[in-house]
């Protein structure tokens, strides 16, 4: 049986006084990849942002509702949100290596959690590097700055930095938009590799994005979710009118 | 909010050209089976030389939906679609060719005419134009309510067809100087038998364009 990761009940959020999510509720399963597809502005990088609490750092966002992930409300107030979002990683639409090496990069995050042996954080930086299908490209290099790579290299590098600290779950904000096609068909690769042993939440705005490497797609319009269900089935006999006429161009 | 998509045209023009092609496949069979039963050499020789354009026809739809799969990745209705789009224009050329053959065969049939009427071919082939009307409606409108008719209408060509060639099985037993004729006959019951089929096909791909259903083979699935 597929496990439910991450677990949503009549969530609703507002950005002061205006509802910018209204009454979600969704059941992402463990091992898969999930995109949120939806117009600008339809909640969906706002719902992803609320899963490892990003929104914590906005003034005036109000959150009502469960978000469950493995079972525990993850805005409970017992719930230390660094701890959260080790687990629940993030990466985002721009590429954000830090002005240091590549090795660094990678290494910052098990440092900050207390890894200071030398060997541990080769092993850490090699797999992450690995796991981020980057390893080839940059083990010759590891003290040149991360500034140095190229824009797609720069991101498989922020994944690699995401993965490093062991997370369970990845979040993703438009990862590859920014990226040309044959970065972008890498990174998309490397999310269908991920799925092996995480659990990946992508919002894109590339259609056939979500049609090429997520198993489930979820539709937001206007705050709500429209319409969630095998990515085969939405892009082949969507159930909503709505969802239709987005996926096929015909608004948005 | 409506957005105008270019992808719109095009599917139009696809549109436009499956319902030209439906319309000219009916023109040829309704004149192959006239021909049959008129023994028209210069309507079937008319609809030898009409294939070409049914070909024609044939390659450019084809492109055409190649061209849309190529530039416009299309998804959900207008995936079926041109899915549909390219299964109904080979099953429309396959009837075509059929239509073709039939013609063929018309002329070695003249000193039979009177047999192959009352025989009931005349009835089969006027079932068949019935028929090939309704698939033609049904391409046009993609209303559902016709499909019914169609698969009706398609079960009695073919039992029509059985019938039909029983009796001429009977007759070649008792008159072997028939026998090349009656071949010819039996050649042409197939024919229709398969236009029969494949309009069953076409009824079937134009519900999974409304529909999303895929129904074909479901009798043997289930």
């Amino acid at each position: 049986m597929i496990h439910e990761k991450i677990h949503t009940e009549n969530m609703f959020l507002h950005y002061g006084s205006k509802l910018a999510l209204n009454d979600i509720s969704i059941q992402i399963p463990e091992k898969k990849v999930t995109a949120f597809i939806g117009p600008s502005g339809c909640g969906k990088s706002t719902f992803l942002r609320s899963l490892n609490r990003m929104n914590d750092l906005i003034d005036g966002v109000k959150i009502e509702g469960k978000i469950l992930i493995d079972e525990i409300n993850i805005y409970d107030k017992n719930i230390d949100v660094v701890t959260l979002r080790k687990k629940v990683g993030m990466v985002f639409q721009k590429s954000n290596p830090f002005a240091k090496s590549i090795y660094e990069n990678v290494a910052y995050g098990p440092r900050i959690n207390g890894v200071n042996d030398r060997k541990q954080l080769d092993e850490i930086v090699e797999t992450a590097l690995k796991n981020a299908a980057i390893w080839e490209e940059v083990k010759d290099r590891m003290n040149d700055s991360a500034m140095g790579l190229s824009g797609g290299q720069q991101q498989r590098l922020c994944i690699a930095r995401t993965l490093a600290v062991n997370p369970e779950i990845v979040l993703m904000d438009e990862p590859a938009s920014a990226l040309d096609p044959l970065s972008t068909s890498k990174i998309e690769e490397l999310i269908v590799q991920l799925k092996e042993k995480y659990t990946i939440v992508i919002v894109t705005h590339n259609m056939q994005q979500a049609a090429r490497i997520s198993d489930l797609t979820a539709f937001f319009y206007l705050g709500e979710l429209i319409e969630f269900d095998k990515t085969k089935k939405i892009f082949t006999n969507p159930e909503k009118k709505q969802t239709e006429d987005y996926i096929t161009g015909r608004f948005g | 909010m409506e957005t105008y998509r270019i992808f719109d045209s095009e599917l139009e023009k696809l549109s436009q050209k499956v319902i030209q092609m439906c319309s000219q496949v009916e023109q040829q069979v309704n004149n192959a089976l006239a021909a049959l039963k008129e023994y028209d050499l210069v309507l079937a020789k008319k609809v030898v030389n009409s294939d070409t354009e049914i070909d024609t026809l044939d390659v450019k739809i084809d492109k055409l939906c190649q061209k849309i799969f190529a530039l416009q990745a299309p998804v959900a209705s207008d995936l079926r679609y041109i899915l549909s789009a390219l299964k109904i224009n080979n099953d429309l050329e396959r009837i075509g060719d059929h239509a073709v053959n039939i013609a063929k065969r018309v002329a070695p049939l003249s000193e039979y005419r009177q047999l192959i009427s009352e025989l009931g071919v005349d009835q089969v082939s006027a079932q068949t134009s019935l028929l090939f009307s309704d698939v033609l409606q049904l391409v046009k409108t993609h209303d559902l309510k016709i499909c019914q008719e169609i698969y009706q209408r398609s079960a009695s060509v073919k039992e029509g067809c059985h019938e039909v060639a029983d009796q001429i099985l009977n007759e070649m037993m008792q008159q072997s100087e028939i026998v090349v004729v009656a071949s010819n006959i039996l050649i042409i019951l197939n024919l229709i038998e398969r236009i029969a089929g494949y309009s069953n096909n076409i009824a079937e791909s134009i519900t999974f364009v409304v529909d999303g259903e895929i129904v074909k083979h479901r009798k043997n699935l289930q």
